[in-house]
């Protein structure tokens, strides 16, 4: 047995790596449960269905799906719900700067909200009959005769397998698989004129596949669980998970085939993510800086200021810097990026209510402070010791 | 015994570096043997008293998305070349001609102005063995000189480990992302966009105090440690430079702009890596290529310009290059896609101006793609050994350096 983190620290540890950091309410209803009901309370999010759109939303205004997507992490009933469909953002990273069409992005999200606790394999379906997906790796002009190979690449080497896990000939036959599968204005269309019917060989199979073919054969391949399981450690547990913890892992996704919310409660529940030397060992994207800084806050409004500072701190929703996602880890504090995440505790301390501030440092860190914190924090009282608990390097950490 | 040829003699006989080319110890054997000083980079003289001149900053800038290198040094004489893609092809009146040949596409007015003032180094057919048509895989090879194998640092964050020096900072990535190509083990690379928000708000001392401390602490506290005492530090010096002036166009003029103060400001900078995206042009190529190869030739064209009028041109050298070509033949979006080997340039005083290397051939494709001629580590090797002055082998392997550099 490892050693494990247990009572309110390993309930804090949960809600930092599911919910970024517990609001008020979620942490006193969370500290005296057990840590199994809080991961079912988590669970049973991927179940409820999305809010509506507020009435009169509009994506094509400059920012308006970006604050949607913001609030709802901050302040929304599902915060675990929009950070899966976060994660799914990543790992399906599609651009606006390519699509130049909001309500796309708009609609690729909702498909990720709604089916990022579902069945992989359905997800993968609709991400490849997602008119942003087609737009941004060229589905239209993949055409009989003359495949566009790009997304039969990718959906290989990052969204299934993962890099070195097929072959150039594969890349070519997945992409002859999904000829005609194109765009007409904002709708998913299937051209029997574009589509190859011959057959293909696709990893050592052959027939007349189309692309839900070629979806079950990838999901066939052993790889194809590995590389779910360990997108799903790095994302949610460490960056460099044990082989044992991804196998393991790997295990549930294909024994539960492919249904996602038991894969994430196994992962939740599962002694890798209880391990304490798991615990503060991620770095918060700018994403996740400015939610939890919001959460611990009790802020719910998101000026406008935000958006520019998440541009600075070096990420924006629906602009990935590539099909590849975002990056992890120290990449994320280069030199402006830090001074921008200063600046960013001390805005935000400013719009703190007085009242709440003896709060922030429970919600922040949970029962225990971090040693190295507790000397400064001496010294300060009020907005000070806001900036010092938002601005301090442990807080730039989950 | 290998049946190894007697090592030439003559200057000029060793442009290309291929995989059967001659290795770098031939050509110092050869070199040697004859007493040829004109082969030798400056490290390798045994007798050269002069002051050691001073470093080169690299500047390597990376046509991000895979530039077409068929339709940016144009085989326009081949006619391969235009029967491979019936509608993208330059015709030939429209082709910047460099020789009876080879010429540039007719959007490169910059790069032209640069061939003729003789600051311009073409390399043909640059590339590397069992090449991969991933974008990510492809530039984490490019970044790294490492092919065979998964990437850990840059090659030249490996070359600036390898010759450590006393720095705040040794490579500056132009990126939110920090390139590839600078990572290193040792501290100096930073990344940047702008100047502004590098000042640290006066209330936020505290906390910045905060980031100082336990940079002897192993694991993420250690690393936020040397990252955040790294970031103040370069922040406070970067804090008070203005961006320069100069008639830059674009997205990555402002980049050059940024680049020109940079070493303006005499930071001492060991490399500097910029991007300029939009090259992956699966459809509709023609418009977005030549928009592109535009921005691209006239501000590297004033970018050198305006090092030579401050004086700083000895000191730089510009490395453009992009992680792959594309297909030989066109698609039927009026695009290309992946391909393998292209072109790169060198550019800056003290270079042999000219066509190094040697065009991949059209006649002979390995399944619709080109065959690369040059290794891409033998460019490196160059660019190592005239800007740094430093034995190459160690950082990329065995390569002979190209005669790039005068």
């Amino acid at each position: 047995m490892r050693d494990q983190m247990e009572g309110e620290r390993a309930i804090a540890h949960l809600l930092r790596r599911t919910v970024v950091a517990p609001d008020a309410a979620l942490w006193a209803a969370s500290r005296g449960a057990s840590y199994d009901d809080v991961v079912e309370g988590l669970l049973t999010q991927l179940d409820a269905k999305r809010p509506p759109d507020p009435a009169g939303f509009d994506p094509y205004l400059p920012g308006a799906i970006q604050q949607l997507w913001l609030e709802r992490m901050v302040a929304g009933s599902t915060p675990f719900a929009d950070r899966v469909a976060f994660f799914w953002h990543d790992h399906f990273a599609t651009s606006d700067a390519k699509i130049q069409d909001p309500l796309l992005m708009w609609r690729q999200q909702r498909l990720l909200r709604d089916g990022g606790g579902g069945s992989w394999r359905e997800l993968l379906r609709g991400v490849a009959r997602d008119v942003a997906m087609i737009r941004w790796l060229d589905g239209n002009s993949n055409r009989r005769g003359h495949a566009n190979e790009n997304f039969g690449r990718e959906l290989q080497e990052l969204f299934v397998l993962g890099i070195g896990r097929y072959s150039e000939d594969d890349v070519r036959e997945v992409a002859r698989a999904f000829t005609g599968w194109g765009s007409r204005h904002h709708e998913f269309v299937m051209r029997p004129e574009f589509h190859d019917d011959g057959d293909k060989t696709v990893h050592g199979r052959t027939g007349p596949f189309d692309g839900d073919d070629v979806i079950d054969i990838l999901l066939e391949q052993p790889a194809a669980a590995e590389h779910l399981a360990r997108r799903l450690l790095r994302w949610f547990v460490t960056l460099d998970p044990r082989p044992e913890d991804v196998s393991s892992l790997a295990d549930v996704v294909r024994g539960e085939d492919f249904h996602l919310r038991p894969v994430l409660g196994y992962l939740l529940r599962s002694e890798a993510f209880r391990d304490p030397s798991c615990e503060w060992a991620l770095v918060r994207s700018p994403v996740d800086q400015v939610v939890a800084t919001w959460r611990v806050l009790g802020l719910r409004a998101l000026p406008g200021w935000v958006h520019a500072s998440l541009d600075r701190m070096g990420q924006i929703l629906f602009r990935p810097p590539s099909v590849k996602g975002w990056t992890q880890g120290t990449g994320w504090l280069s030199s402006g990026a830090l001074v921008e995440r200063l600046a960013l505790a001390d805005r935000a301390s400013e719009l703190a209510l007085l009242d709440g501030l003896d709060a922030i440092e429970r919600l922040a860190y949970g029962p225990e402070t971090p040693a190295s914190l507790v000397p400064a924090l001496a010294e300060q009282g009020g907005r000070d010791r806001a900036r010092l608990l938002l601005g301090s390097p442990e807080f730039q950490r989950a | 015994m290998s049946p190894r040829s007697t090592p030439r003699h003559d200057c000029a006989a060793h442009g290309a570096a291929t995989r059967r080319g001659p290795t770098r110890r031939d050509i110092l054997g050869g070199a040697l043997a004859l007493g040829g000083v004109c082969l030798l980079p400056r490290w390798a003289r045994a007798d050269d008293t002069s002051a050691p001149p001073r470093r080169r900053t690299i500047v390597l800038l990376h046509l991000e998305g895979g530039n077409d290198g068929l339709n940016t040094v144009v085989p326009y004489a081949d006619a391969a070349y235009s029967r491979l893609r019936p509608s993208l092809a330059i015709e030939r009146d429209r082709v910047r001609r460099l020789d009876e040949t080879t010429g540039l596409h007719p959007s490169l007015t910059g790069l032209e102005a640069l061939w003729q003032r003789k600051r311009l180094a073409i390399v043909e057919g640059v590339g590397y063995p069992d090449p991969s048509l991933s974008h990510f895989r492809a530039t984490e090879i490019w970044h790294t000189g490492q092919p065979e194998r998964a990437p850990t640092h840059g090659w030249i964050g490996r070359a600036l480990d390898a010759h450590p020096r006393q720095a705040p900072l040794r490579s500056v990535g132009l990126a939110t992302e920090p390139p590839l190509s600078l990572a290193m083990s040792g501290p100096g690379s930073i990344t940047m966009t702008s100047f502004e928000r590098f000042r640290v708000p006066s209330s936020m001392q505290g906390a910045a105090s905060l980031w100082r401390q336990h940079a002897d602490a192993t694991g993420l506290r250690g690393d936020l440690a040397r990252a955040g005492t790294e970031a103040l530090d370069v922040a406070a010096r970067l804090a008070s430079m203005s961006p320069a002036g100069g008639p830059y166009v674009g997205p990555l003029g402002d980049k050059l702009r940024l680049v020109e103060s940079l070493l303006v400001a005499d930071l001492d900078l060991d490399a500097i890596h910029l991007g300029q995206g939009g090259y992956d042009t699966h459809s509709n190529q023609t418009a977005q290529h030549a928009r592109l190869l535009q921005q691209l030739g006239t501000n590297l064209d004033v970018f050198q310009r305006r090092l030579e009028a401050a004086k700083l041109a000895d000191r730089v050298v510009v490395f453009v290059f992009s992680e792959f070509g594309r297909r030989a033949s066109e698609n039927l979006s009026g695009g290309t896609d992946h391909g393998t080997a292209g072109p790169v340039f060198v550019i800056g005083t003290g270079l042999r101006p000219g066509r190094h290397g040697a065009p991949a051939s059209l006649a002979e494709l390995d399944r619709e793609n080109l065959v690369y001629t040059t290794d891409l580590r033998s460019v490196q090797a160059s660019l190592l050994s005239h800007a740094y002055q430093i034995d190459p082998a160690p950082v990329v392997g065995d390569f002979a350096p190209l005669e790039l550099f005068a």
